[in-house]
């Protein structure tokens, strides 16, 4: 994988560590002058961390990156955007209250008189951008405030915002994965337009039909390092798969084949919450129910609509023989169900508070006591604790005291301590290092052993394969497949969650 | 541009996205009440004695909003005006009362209120203190100087203030050519690129500063700014008053926050405009006429009032939040 | 625990600033900090603090939570209570019990506005407390109302036990009360996963909004018993007897430690804080500064305080 000659920009052996986690280990990008590089991995295999990385929005721990005749790391994403790189990330960077217009020209505003905004060059300056960004931007008013947007809408904006600084390097993070198919041609119609001016552009995309049909060149990342460089004229969808999934294609290992099925424990019939669109399952007694496909099809949505924390707009859920209610956490808590978001910072931890009043403050939910026996309690989530394996200091020290791992078996911890029958986690391994993991599916597997239920959405497509008896692929909102147990495997369900044609006929 | 783009993506969107519509109509109906109990509301005394009544709470609100606009809020406006009030009584009174001591009393007291608000502002922007207590302790703190600087109301300025400042100049009088100002000023800062950066900090602060905007000194500007407006105010009342009152802005406070929740801006920020308050600060003292002409028994008028701003104010913020 | 470690916990910090000034003002006039002075400081301490430990739990509530109408709730909690009891110590329990249902009434409204109409606490609570005091005008007609019961003035000024006078008592009962109730009800622990997290402890099962208009209504029942000990010091009812309240029982819960923010806190911190600002007013009285330039050492305090607890 030699270099190329004329590389515009070069970065080399770069790592990053969060805590005790390596988010990059020996990250690494050559990008070639007017060419698309696309980026594959999986989930959390470090391809946004580099990106950052590059764009000057992370600080790397070590490694190199050359830019033209610049040399070292940008201190911020100012510098980065200045010297002619862009990024487009998933989530917006955008001001929801203003325009279109003033969005994407945000802090350029051509200035004339008195420090007003000339109406008429920046109507220019915008028109120039449309007409670049072409059929992508069709119907987007600029005049429309960001927040009346839709998700896809506002990833263009994003677009458009990234190209008003005629940059010479592009990075799009997954720009593509809330676009639908139109805008995703319409999309790639720009890529190519922006290549043929001579820009290079560096695409982060899970979909295999988009890396053959825009990709010039191809990295493939793996754990935390850049693995293998490929000409996508001269690779294959398996051979990439392989590359990014390390070695041969595998089977399943070796654990039992998944138990007789019990009574069902949770029914849902034609759900719609968020994303996800008519849903219909039935989760079992003792079983796994692994929920795959790419990242944000749906299924978060799904477990949220079913637990009540999202608006369900359609669909009917039930637990045994009793309708849970939407829109009501504490009523689905009641009737035995728990959900756990991977999503600490934001959906689990109470910041802040003691590691103990974090672990009971769903068993106070759902026994709602007046008063609190603190010691009771302490007792009570005492064996959670140690089934948990929880490493910590004190049970009145705060919860962000604890290693990301550890804060998250308290969530867990939390909902267990509840004794539900259903458990819908959430992703729940964002982030966790590998012992925690280790330590928190072995106790889930004991727990089904014991009847307990659980719907489990995982990023990476390794944990569903060890963990679950069957999976549901979801794609665009929608359920568009079931992969029984035994024909779990990677190949099997990267190439489910990649299919994109016929997904949503 | 693309032919999509010439039309609105919603129809009836500029109701939406007008957010001093709710003050417009509440102003015009209660100009229509107002009317209908003073008989002579309509005629140009009534109407020029009104705007000289209005303008001190407009300028405050006008600063309170590009505040709030910018995520911030200031509570100190009140103590500001008090202490420039007082400020400006002290040294014109020490310099002898001619057209130069006025002259240095208008300076210092416009130079007062830019120090309290730039302080205010470094405070807030720098330290990141927020801004609720922060501007609540320096308002603690200017109404002490306040105190100091003249401790009960009195002082008495030159006739030539006030006489200058009731006269007309070209058939209107001297507060309806600042409000003319005012507007004219509001409508100018409309258009600058200062006022779309401190839209998009109050909107979304992260997004501005990735952006690569100077949120700290936007922040900081639009409490100067809010000051300086306040100073301003300070010297409108004495030229009614003519004479100090380190008490004077008090009420101030509350009514400018209770104008700018009314012209439709959302405290969290990003969204509406000093249009919206200065439309505030007219509905504030057309209820405030309103019931003194209405002949409600006085122990009531409060009660009665308050309960209207409420209403009202619950009103704004429901305007406001349909965008948020 | 090291001394760093306590001067890194403002409501620790707090409490020594109370020892210091209590310890400088005996030095600089003989007295100060006598028995009899200090209980004295107390029991005007305890109608703050008690003020502060709604206030508190407005603030832990997060959200910007705030109440700026505990002033004229107090005031109307007293006039009602002063009315009832018209100077007769029959009339005392049931006053009391006005005084709460009054304030809590106040209080809930203040919740539901906030809460379900989601208006920002601080334009609510300003409109609240513009209402009341609007109608306290209209009660009073502009004139003092009501007469504490005998009894109430003798329970807040004369010694009751150990030299303490009632109120002390009341109020060290209260704390304890308050304290637990923040620690150990199921209430006090959800209020602050409310105020650390709200959509964490939505999905744990809290019900947010209820918990939060609890708060108010808490905040308020406890501004109303804050308004009828007042009246035993008073004696009667005048509009804006509580007015002087509103702002110190803020600086009280700041001072205290609770993080603004919400979520983080303890009573005992804003009863520090109550008693730290009550000490200081009679500090800087006894060395004769002006009501001025007192008011400019409380905002600096303050300033200061938050300069070094409060970065966000």
């Amino acid at each position: 994988m030699a270099p190329m000659p004329q590389a515009v920009l070069e970065a080399a052996a770069v790592a990053k560590r969060y805590g005790g986690i390596a988010a990059l280990e020996d990250g690494a990008l050559s990008l070639g002058r007017g060419e698309v590089h696309v980026l594959l991995g999986s989930n959390g295999s470090g391809k946004s961390t580099l990106c950052k990385i590059i764009a000057g929005a992370v600080r790397p721990d070590a490694g190199r990156l050359r830019f033209g005749e610049r040399r070292g790391f940008f201190s911020d994403p100012a510098a980065a955007q200045a010297a002619g790189i862009a990024t487009v990330y998933q989530e917006t960077g955008l001001a929801p209250t203003l325009s279109v217009a003033d969005n994407v020209l945000l802090g350029q505003e051509p200035v004339g008189r008195l420090g007003r905004i000339r109406r008429d060059r920046m109507g220019a300056r915008l028109a120039r951008i449309y007409e670049r960004v072409g059929g992508l931007a069709e119907g987007i008013d600029p005049r429309a405030l960001v927040m009346d947007l839709g998700i896809d809408r506002r990833q263009i904006v994003e677009i458009m915002k990234a190209l008003s600084h005629d940059p010479e390097v592009i990075i799009f993070d997954e720009s593509t994965s809330s676009l639908d198919r139109r805008q995703v041609e319409a999309f790639f119609g720009l890529v190519g337009g922006l290549r043929d001016a001579g820009a290079s552009i560096v695409f982060i995309s899970h979909r295999m039909e988009e890396i053959f049909a825009i990709g010039d060149r191809v990295s493939v990342m793996r754990n935390g390092s850049t693995v293998a460089v490929r000409d996508v004229a001269a690779t294959s969808r398996e051979e990439l798969i392989e590359l990014m999934i390390g070695g041969a294609v595998g089977g399943q290992p070796d654990r039992p084949p998944g138990r007789d099925r019990g009574d069902v424990l949770l029914r849902v019939a034609g759900l719609d919450a968020g994303k996800a669109r008519g849903a219909v399952l039935d989760l079992h007694r003792g079983e796994i129910l692994g929920l795959g496909g790419l990242h944000g099809q749906g299924q978060s949505d799904l477990l949220l609509g079913i637990y009540g924390g999202l608006k369900r707009t359609a669909g009917e859920v039930a637990a045994g023989e009793a309708a849970v209610p939407p829109g009501r956490p504490d009523a689905a808590l009641t009737s035995g169900i728990v959900y756990v978001s991977g999503d600490r910072g934001r959906a689990g931890a109470l910041t802040g508070r003691p590691i103990l009043e974090n672990l009971v403050i769903g068993m106070l939910s759902k026994e709602r006591p007046s008063l609190v026996d603190l010691a009771g309690m302490r007792g009570r989530v005492r064996p959670i604790i140690e089934r948990m394996q929880l490493r910590f200091g004190a049970l009145s020290d705060a919860i962000e005291t604890l290693s990301g791992g550890n804060q998250q078996k308290v969530v867990i911890g939390r909902g267990l301590a509840t004794g539900p029958r259903i458990l819908l986690l959430d992703d729940p391994t964002k982030g966790v290092d590998v012992e925690a993991k280790r330590d928190l599916f072995g106790l889930l597997r004991e727990l089904c052993d014991e009847g307990l239920g659980v719907i489990l959405y995982s990023s990476e497509t390794g944990e569903l394969i060890e963990n679950a008896d069957r999976v549901l692929v979801f794609n665009s909102g929608r359920i568009v497949g079931e992969i029984l147990h035994g024909k779990l495997s990677e190949y099997s369900l990267n190439a489910a969650a990649l299919r994109t044609e016929g997904a949503d006929a | 541009m693309p032919e999509a783009a010439q039309e609105r993506a919603r129809p009836g969107a500029w109701v939406r996205d007008s957010p001093w519509l709710l003050a417009a109509v509440l102003l015009v109906a209660f100009a229509i009440l107002n009317a209908a109990i003073q008989a002579n509301f309509f005629t140009p005394f009534s109407l020029a004695l009104n705007v000289t009544t209005v303008l001190p709470l407009m300028l405050i609100a006008v600063g309170q909003t590009y505040v709030v606009l910018g995520g911030s809020i200031d509570l100190s406006l009140g103590a500001i005006v008090s202490l420039v009030n007082v400020v400006a009584v002290e040294i014109i009174t020490a310099l002898g009362t001619g057209p130069g001591a006025i002259g240095a009393g208008l300076v210092a007291g416009l130079a007062t209120g830019l120090a309290c608000g730039m302080l205010n502002g470094l405070i807030v922007s720098l330290f990141r203190l927020p801004p609720i207590v922060t501007t609540f302790a320096t308002g603690v703190i200017f109404g002490g100087l306040a105190l100091i600087v003249l401790p009960q109301a009195g002082g008495s300025l030159p006739p030539a203030y006030y006489l200058v400042y009731a006269q007309g100049f070209l058939g209107l009088t001297l507060p309806i050519w600042l409000v003319v100002l005012l507007i004219g000023g509001v409508w100018l800062v409309g258009g600058t690129r200062f006022n779309r950066h401190l839209l998009a900090v109050g909107s979304n602060r992260q997004a501005a500063f990735q952006t690569g905007l100077p949120v700290r000194r936007i922040v900081f500007a639009s409490h100067a700014a809010a000051g300086l407006l306040a100073a301003m105010a300070a010297l409108c009342i004495l030229g009614v008053a003519g004479a100090g009152d380190p008490l004077m802005g008090q009420a101030f406070t509350l009514g400018s926050v209770s104008a700018v929740v009314l012209g439709g801006t959302a405290l969290a920020g990003g969204w509406g405009g000093p249009a919206g308050s200065i439309l505030g600060a007219c509905i504030l003292v057309l209820i405030n006429n309103i019931i003194f002409f209405a002949n409600i028994d006085f122990v009531y008028q409060s009660v009665v009032q308050s309960a209207i701003i409420l209403a009202a104010l619950a009103a704004g913020v429901f305007a406001s939040r349909r965008r948020r | 625990m090291r001394v760093g470690a306590v001067l890194r916990d403002p409501a620790a910090a707090t409490l020594i600033g109370c020892v210091l000034l209590l310890g400088v003002g005996e030095a600089l006039a003989p007295g100060f900090a006598g028995f009899g002075q200090v209980v004295g400081q107390f029991g005007v301490a305890a109608i703050l603090a008690i003020v502060a430990a709604g206030q508190g739990i407005v603030i832990l509530a997060g959200r910007e939570g705030i109440d700026l109408s505990v002033g004229s709730t107090m005031s109307l909690a007293a006039l009602v209570a002063g009315n009832i009891m018209g100077g007769e110590n029959a009339g005392l329990l049931p006053a009391l019990v006005a005084a709460l249902v009054v304030g809590g009434a106040v209080g809930l409204f203040n919740g539901l506005g906030a809460t379900v109409l989601r208006i920002p606490p601080l334009v609510m609570t300003l409109g609240t407390a513009g209402v009341v005091t609007g109608l306290l005008v209209v009660l009073t007609q502009g004139r003092p109302s009501g007469a504490a019961a005998p009894a109430l003035g003798a329970f807040v000024s004369r010694p009751m036990l150990l030299g303490l006078p009632g109120v002390l008592i009341a109020w060290a009962l209260l704390a304890m009360l308050v304290e637990t109730g923040l620690r150990r009800t199921r209430f006090g622990l959800n209020l602050y996963a409310v105020g650390s997290n709200d959509h964490a402890a939505r999905l744990a099962g809290v019900r947010v909004a209820t918990t939060r208009v609890l708060a108010y209504a808490a905040c308020g029942a406890l501004a109303g018993l804050a308004g009828f000990f007042l009246l035993g010091y008073t004696g009667a009812v005048f509009v804006g007897a509580g007015e002087q309240y509103i702002l110190p029982s803020v600086i009280a819960v700041v001072l205290g430690g609770t993080s603004l923010a919400g979520g983080r806190g303890s009573y005992l911190g804003s009863a520090a804080g109550a008693v730290f600002l009550t000490i200081l007013t009679a500090f800087l009285t006894t060395l004769s500064i002006a009501p001025a330039e007192r008011q400019i050492i409380f905002g600096a305090i303050l300033i200061g305080f938050m300069l070094v607890y409060s970065r966000e």
